[in-house]
């Protein structure tokens, strides 16, 4: 009795309201919000509630019957809650189709499916009925809000959440990948970005401007924004762009210093993903500036030995002394040329003499004249060595064995280089004097060579000579003898 | 023979022609047989050696030790891992073209140059080298190691 | 120093009787005329031949005959041994010398009749020392076991096998198998250094002791008036050309080494411009000229077939120029050498530029 009452009401109620909102009765929607149920009540702030869709528009069913036998039938197309692809494939429905999202939006993009199918989250999920990820997963399935509006999932500070949901369970991200840590989110709201972004600016960088929001791949991939040779242009899309940057105080030129750097050429042109990227100094997920006494220690992940000889250098001390940032002080930061032996001395393009002044520090003055000095004359040594080389292989001379002795003014000059970062005179003319005595070596093998290529020239000048004479005389022997027999 | 007997008329420039005669071809005989000899003596390095090379005796090397040899034109590192087992890699670092070491107490290959490092199996483990080094092959027999060329 | 020599030649004379070979020699003369010049070609040849077995000889103490060592024992000759580099670029440039001089030999031998009766045996003879000295520059440039080397026999060898029937067993006789390979330089080592030379020296033998036994030929249409004795007035004669040819061979020797190359790699893909020795070059080029198909027969098999019948009717041409035996001159013989020499000429001329 009491049911059918509150039905009649609820009907009449609907029918009012109906009324009120004029257009198209949306019966589904009218019923549910009788019964006050979440979806329903999420629904109504939904933005495509606002632009006029209904229940049916993703369950189906028939929204201008009142008749739940009706309107809820499977022959009037009712689905019900969709389930795993399902989902993601009534979104696609209007949000692949162009013609229809124009209606709303010219600018719209409407690859989202197509970009999660072939994306890490499109991968088939552990219970092998869909993809890992859906449409909903991040958008939710009620209560989608414009991505401008602050109470979207996907609003720039609130997508570290979101991402963190299944980033941040260790239960749920070791069924995909044991090997990923779950910190990012701790991480990245130590870094300047995760900060800014937790006062609620939405300009700094969260998880999708670096990783992208549809098109997610690991780092491994060659199509990720944050695969090695991708980063420094994922970075500069924000650092490099003077408008956007305005309001911090940072400079923008990075990326084009970069590029020109020993490093940005081994990235870009030797497509050397070895090579150090942004990340690789900075940091990724706690992205920030190295600090002053550690940069040494940065530089050192790759450059270890430089760092290590660096470090039980007597510039150890007085740098930290005086802050100098360690390696930057010679090497500068983004725009780090390869390393010329011009960088030492006091000449000009040197460094030493910044602070080693003749008159304020004549001994390290002097010090690194002397082993400017010392590489200069190895390097000169090395093409001589080269040259001569050249010479008695221009004469086809043997020139293997100079060739291989090569090698050890090569390795010389590159130790000393490398050997160089300990500030020590001493050991460093000890290398020095390896790769002289090798040049030696080779000069004067390959100097054996065109001596041997001359002794040949001279060896059949003489052969030539007595073979030409002997037949000379073998001529006048034959004339001796015939003229006797014609006596 | 038959010359013997006009000796007397032509005396002065038929000596002097046979003097000259039988010292040119001496000199002859020696611009040839000079070459000759040269060539039958045996050359410094005795032999050829390229594909694979004895490189001594097993107790040349000793246990977790190492010893750079030269094959043919490149030099090659040849470590005593155990009793009878050697490995052998080429000795040019994939980086710059130092010639690696092997660093006992890291059991790794290293090169002086940039620090850069590989295991023991050639495998470039950190640093700048981009490749692993080339393999050869160590064998023993005879309690001789012999280095060979991986075909 | 005289005393010894002179009680040495009386000690041998004794046991063997020298002084019939050295009675025999100095009566036999040599008849001179216009065309003379030609008789000292043999004599160049052989010269060349001898050099041949000396450096071939002395290059075998360091060479070896296999796949992984051809090449390095080479180079280890050109680069280590003392005079190395000497030694391998005369047998080199002494070889083609030697092709060279045996080519104009013959043809001179040819265009003098020198072949009718009753010097046939010393034709074929002499023609089948020719053939054997292609066979040893054949098998002898592979031998380096170069690139270059590689693939001329890779080539040679298909050549071969594009006879009918026969053909195919040839080719992997020749190569030791299906593809060339280490067992392919074996046996070319083998031939090079045992068979031939083996084979060679019989010849030589049988062609020299004919020469002796038979004289210098005359010339068909000269009457020859003056003589010359064999010894010594030829023989030095001889000796003083073979003076001159060192001293090329020398000078060749010095200012144009023999190369290396690079080692063979059988999987590497053939470089561009492979080319046999010059003296297959003209029978290379002519297979590249004629056409796929003539009539119904394969174009190679056809080129082959033709040079293998002028071939024949060459080493046979004794036995056809009936004319010459009988002291005729024959225009057939001389158009067809003429042509023979100006096709030879050609061919090797345009492969060489092309
Ligand atoms: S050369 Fe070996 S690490 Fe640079």
């Amino acid at each position: 009795m009491k049911n059918i009452l509150s039905k009649y009401i609820f009907v009449i109620f609907c029918l009012i309201f109906s009324q009120i909102t004029n257009a198209k009765t949306d019966e589904c929607f009218n019923c549910h919000s009788g019964l006050d149920d979440s979806p329903s009540k999420l629904f109504k702030n939904d933005i495509h509630q606002k632009v006029g869709l209904s229940c049916s528009s993703c369950h189906g069913g028939d929204n201008t019957s009142d008749d739940m036998e009706i309107s809820m039938d499977k022959k009037n197309g009712f689905l019900g809650i969709p389930s795993q692809n399902k989902i993601s494939e009534i979104c696609a429905k209007c949000h692949s189709d162009i013609e229809n999202m124009k209606k709303y939006r010219t600018d719209i993009s409407t690859g989202q499916l197509e970009e999660l199918k072939k994306s890490v989250h499109g991968a088939i999920a552990v219970d092998g009925k869909g993809m890992i990820l859906q449409c909903t997963t991040c958008h939710n399935a009620h209560g989608i809000k414009k991505v401008t509006d602050s109470g979207s999932l996907v609003y720039p500070t609130n997508i570290p959440n979101t991402c963190n949901k299944c980033h941040g369970d260790i239960n749920y991200m070791r069924k995909y990948n044991p090997g990923l840590s779950v910190d990012q989110l701790a991480k990245y709201r130590e870094s300047k970005h995760g900060k800014l972004n937790l006062k609620g600016n939405r300009k700094v960088a969260q998880c999708a401007s670096c990783h992208g929001s549809h098109a997610v791949f690991t780092s491994k991939d060659v199509r990720s924004k944050v695969y090695p040779l991708n980063i420094p242009e994922t970075c500069s899309t924000c650092h490099s762009d003077k408008e956007y940057m305005k309001e911090s105080n940072i400079p923008t030129d990075q990326f084009e210093k970069y590029k020109k750097s020993v490093h940005g050429v081994a990235l870009f042109e030797k497509k050397d993903i070895s090579a150090p990227v942004c990340n690789s100094c900075h940091g990724n997920h706690a992205a920030t500036p190295p600090g002053i006494s550690s940069i040494s220690k940065i530089c050192g992940t790759c450059h270890a030995l430089n760092a290590e000889l660096f470090g039980n250098s007597p510039h150890k001390k007085v740098f930290d002394e005086n802050n100098y940032p360690e390696c930057e002080t010679c090497h500068g930061n983004h725009l780090i040329l390869v390393a010329r032996d011009q960088l030492l001395g006091v000449n000009e393009g040197a460094v030493c003499a910044k602070c080693h002044t003749e008159e304020k520090n004549p001994k390290g003055f002097k010090a690194a004249v002397k082993m400017r000095a010392l590489i200069d004359s190895l390097v000169v040594l090395d093409s001589i060595s080269r040259r001569q080389i050249f010479i008695a292989e221009q004469k086809g001379m043997e020139v293997e064995e100079a060739k291989f002795k090569l090698r050890d003014v090569h390795q010389a000059e590159l130790e000393a280089r490398t050997v160089v970062h300990a500030f020590d005179a001493e050991k460093f003319s000890e290398i020095i004097n390896k790769g002289v005595n090798a040049s030696n070596e080779v000069i004067s093998e390959a100097n054996s060579q065109v001596d041997e290529y001359y002794f040949r020239r001279y060896g059949l000048v003489v052969a030539v000579l007595i073979i030409s004479l002997l037949a000379l005389l073998l001529y006048f022997q034959i004339k001796r003898i015939e003229a006797k027999q014609n006596l | 023979m038959t010359q013997e007997i006009q000796k007397e008329k032509v005396q002065p420039r038929r000596d002097f022609l046979k003097y000259l005669l039988s010292s040119v071809t001496a000199g002859f005989g020696l611009i040839v047989f000079y070459p000759v000899f040269s060539f039958m003596k045996p050359p410094k390095q005795r032999e050829v050696e390229v594909t694979s090379l004895k490189i001594g005796n097993v107790d040349d090397i000793e246990i977790g030790d190492s010893k750079i040899i030269r094959f043919g034109n490149k030099p090659v590192i040849v470590i005593r891992n155990g009793k009878e087992d050697f490995s052998a890699l080429s000795a040019t670092c994939t980086h710059l073209d130092c010639t690696v070491q092997y660093k006992k107490d890291e059991s790794v290959i290293w090169c002086a140059c940039h620090n850069g490092k590989y295991d023991l199996t050639g495998r470039n483990i950190s640093g700048p080298p981009p490749r692993p080094l080339e393999k050869f092959k160590a064998d023993v027999k005879n309690n001789e190691i012999i280095i060979s060329k991986i075909v | 120093m005289k005393k010894i020599f002179t009680n040495l030649y009386n000690w041998v004379d004794e046991r063997v009787d020298l002084s019939d070979i050295v009675k025999f020699m100095s009566k036999k003369y040599v008849p001179v005329h216009s065309h003379s010049i030609w008789y000292y070609f043999g004599g160049v040849s052989l010269f060349f031949f001898i050099i041949q077995v000396v450096t071939g000889i002395l290059l075998l103490f360091y060479y070896k005959g296999s796949a992984d060592l051809a090449y390095e024992s080479i180079h280890f000759i050109m680069s280590k041994v003392e005079f190395g580099w000497l030694i391998r670029s005369i047998h080199a440039w002494s070889a083609n010398l030697f092709v060279l001089a045996a080519f104009i030999h013959m043809f001179s031998v040819y265009f003098e009749k020198a072949y009718r009766k009753p010097r046939e045996m010393t034709w074929i003879t002499g023609m089948l020392m020719f053939f054997l000295a292609l066979g040893f520059g054949f098998s002898g440039y592979l031998l380096p076991w170069n690139e270059l080397a590689f693939f001329a026999t890779k080539v040679g060898t298909d050549i071969a096998g594009v006879l009918p029937i026969i053909g195919e067993p040839i080719k992997i006789f020749l190569r030791g198998g299906e593809d060339v390979t280490g067992a392919t330089l074996s046996r070319f080592f083998g031939f090079h250094v045992a068979l031939f030379p083996g084979i060679f020296t019989v010849l030589l033998f049988i062609h020299l002791l004919l020469v002796q036994r038979q004289g210098m030929s005359e010339p068909l249409n000269e009457k020859v008036k003056k003589t010359m004795p064999f010894f010594p007035n030829f023989v030095l004669r001889d000796l003083l050309l073979w003076l001159v040819v060192l001293n090329l061979l020398a000078i060749l020797a010095v200012f144009f080494p023999a190369e290396l190359g690079i080692k063979a790699d059988p999987l590497a893909p053939a470089p561009a411009g492979i080319k046999p020795e010059w003296y297959f070059l003209f029978m290379f080029q002519t297979l590249k000229y004629i056409p796929g198909y003539v009539l119904f027969i394969e174009g190679e098999i056809l080129g082959i077939f033709l040079f293998g019948l002028a071939g024949i009717l060459w080493v046979l041409v004794p036995f056809w120029d009936k004319k010459s035996e009988q002291g005729r001159q024959n225009k057939l013989v001389n158009y067809l050498g003429i042509f023979a020499v100006m096709f030879i000429i050609v061919m090797t001329i345009v492969g060489w530029l092309l």
